[in-house]
């Protein structure tokens, strides 16, 4: 793995030196401000809901803003990462230097998870929030942020994949959209295909929608980790792949 | 240092660098000079680990390039062609970074930036954001990336490119300052500049490698093909005389250099030899000079690289492939 942790540090110095990962952390805090304002809001004025599930509940499950907020901030996240580098030619001082491609990669796609984990740091505070008016459940709690990290894992790595078979990042950035919304469309046909059939299984093993209700009611399915696990690594190893074809361009 | 046999390169169906070997030597300046298109940047790409090649053996310090390619880029400070650089970042933050990524000692690292920064000239906008530098700081940050780990072996891609030239001297200043500590290898399409800064010469063009030699020989390569006269007085009568000059094939007529004189280009003709060429001057400017006119300038001028270029490839012995019918 040589030359990860410089690699690392760059990209994470890109993201917060230029003004990228600021508009998104203020965007994201944003929308999750009004977003759980909503769903408080509903709750205060609904008391009889409050069996059925909780606040928490419904602002990582249940609601559409979880994924809108997922499909607007992740891709101009990635599509710097590889496009960049190629129009710019930097790509040759860095792979003409001592590092391993595995490391190119992994540096650049964790420096971006890290920027997204950075991202929902600031939501802690609704639980701090929460836990002053009732009761919060640790447990679901942990799950839903393992959710929401693995979602978020799965859809960088796509992302990453698409800057690197992409020229220029505006492309990067409509390949990944793109495969973003092919994947929660397919998870919305659970709702819409015949209970039984193969497309509903399909559309059921790749719902985020589904997974997220289940993380956020505090089930971690090992389907759901594997269903994750390999929206995260296959793109991670067709990326490597990708970086080493470049060498015989 | 570099020892390159039967490098072949193909992108699709073109052939970039057609079965090119060669050696340099430790503690040499080498020039890799060859016109525009000539497989040039391709190699330097293949040497510095960039590129990957169709076939052939490369060896850096040592290590082979496929085999082992990370110690072979450990000991190759690289600096591209259109020196790409990151315009967000500071000059010592780029070159620390540079340094990390080389696996240089976190404990080495100040020492080895502040020596880079100095060799380079650079120490003055250390702070400076990339993005607003000069052409000639950009590239000179280049040099210092290339230098940053203190590597044994430099490979720079026409490192005098789109300079001024005052910033070409001060760059080939440091390049000769080089030598001794570092092996380099430069790339150039101009033959004047190899023959000011470079021990020895490849010379490529088409793919294909036409010689290999020292800078010195590749200079009486370059044949002096004619002299530039400016004179002050009868044109006509210049011309005259100068065509009347054993040796001189014709006299063409240019465009006047200085105000009230009248300048020539007269062309030796092929049968003079070397040998004689500067009796011959010498002959033609007292032959002017008792014709009653004022010699303002003489100067010879040499062949171009492309002559040069032309010369070797018609003096090449042919390639045995070539003479066989093609079938």
């Amino acid at each position: 793995m040589s030359g990860f942790w410089p690699i690392f540090k760059r990209e994470l110095f890109a993201f917060f030196v230029t003004p990228i990962a600021w508009v998104q952390i203020f965007v994201f805090c944003l929308v999750q401000g009004m977003h759980f304002y909503l769903v408080i809001d509903h709750f205060a004025s609904q008391p009889e809901l409050a069996g059925d599930q909780t606040p928490l509940q419904a602002f990582f499950g249940n609601t559409v803003l979880l994924y809108i907020v997922l499909f607007l901030l992740v891709p101009p996240m990635t599509m710097r990462l590889f496009a960049e580098e190629r129009r710019s030619g930097t790509i040759e001082t860095l792979m003409s230097a001592p590092v391993s491609t595995p490391a190119v990669v992994l540096g650049k796609y964790l420096s971006a998870l890290t920027v997204y984990a950075a991202m929902w740091l600031p939501t802690v505070a609704y639980l701090v929030i929460l836990r002053r008016t009732g009761v919060v459940d640790w447990h679901a709690v942990g799950a839903s942020y393992l959710g929401v990290v693995l979602v978020g894992a799965g859809y960088l790595s796509v992302g990453t994949l698409m800057s690197a078979i992409t020229r220029t990042q505006f492309l990067a950035l409509v390949g990944t959209a793109f495969v973003l919304l092919v994947l929660f469309i397919l998870g919305v046909g659970e709702f819409v295909t015949p209970a039984g059939s193969t497309l509903h299984d399909i559309c059921a093993h790749v719902s985020v929608w589904a997974q997220m209700n289940d993380f956020a009611s505090g089930i971690v399915d090992s389907r759901r980790l594997v269903y994750d696990a390999t929206l995260i690594l296959l793109p991670l190893f067709v990326t490597t792949r990708v970086v080493d074809a470049w060498r015989w361009g | 240092m570099i020892s390159v046999s039967h490098l072949v390169k193909h992108y699709g169906s073109h052939v970039a660098v057609d079965d090119v070997s060669f050696r340099v030597e430790k503690g040499q300046i080498v020039g890799f000079l060859g016109p525009n298109g000539a497989g040039k940047s391709t190699t330097l790409r293949i040497l510095s680990s960039f590129l990957g090649m169709t076939s052939g053996k490369v060896e850096i310090c040592g290590h082979d390039i496929e085999e082992s390619s990370l110690e072979a880029r450990r000991s190759v400070g690289y600096m591209p062609e259109a020196v790409p650089l990151y315009p967000e970042m500071r000059v010592v933050e780029y070159l620390t970074f540079r340094a990390e990524l080389k696996g240089v000692a976190r404990s080495k690292r100040r020492g080895h930036v502040d020596d880079a920064m100095e060799k380079a000239s650079v120490f003055d906008v250390a702070n400076t954001l990339i993005g607003k530098l000069s052409k000639g700081y950009r590239q000179r940050v280049g040099l210092a990336d290339a230098l940053v780990a203190n590597p044994p072996l430099l490979i720079l891609d026409e490192p005098t490119a789109g300079l001024d030239p005052n910033q070409i001297r001060q760059v080939r200043e440091l390049i000769a300052g080089l030598s001794g500590e570092h092996t380099v290898l430069l790339s150039t399409h101009i033959l004047s500049e190899v023959e000011q800064s470079c021990d020895r010469v490849i010379l490529i063009a088409k793919g294909k490698l036409l010689a290999e030699g020292k800078t010195a020989d590749i200079r009486k390569m370059r044949r002096p093909t004619a002299l530039d006269v400016t004179v002050r007085g009868d044109a006509q009568a210049a011309a005259r005389v100068l065509r009347g000059i054993q040796g001189v094939a014709k006299v063409k007529e240019v465009a006047a250099k200085q105000p009230a004189s009248a300048s020539f280009q007269a062309t030796w003709t092929k049968k003079l030899p070397d040998a004689e060429i500067e009796g011959t001057i010498e002959a033609a400017v007292s032959a002017l000079v008792g014709a009653g006119l004022g010699v303002r300038e003489v100067r010879p001028v040499g062949s171009s690289l492309e002559d040069v270029f032309a010369e070797l490839t018609r003096g090449a012995p042919p390639d045995p492939a070539e003479r066989e019918e093609p079938s």
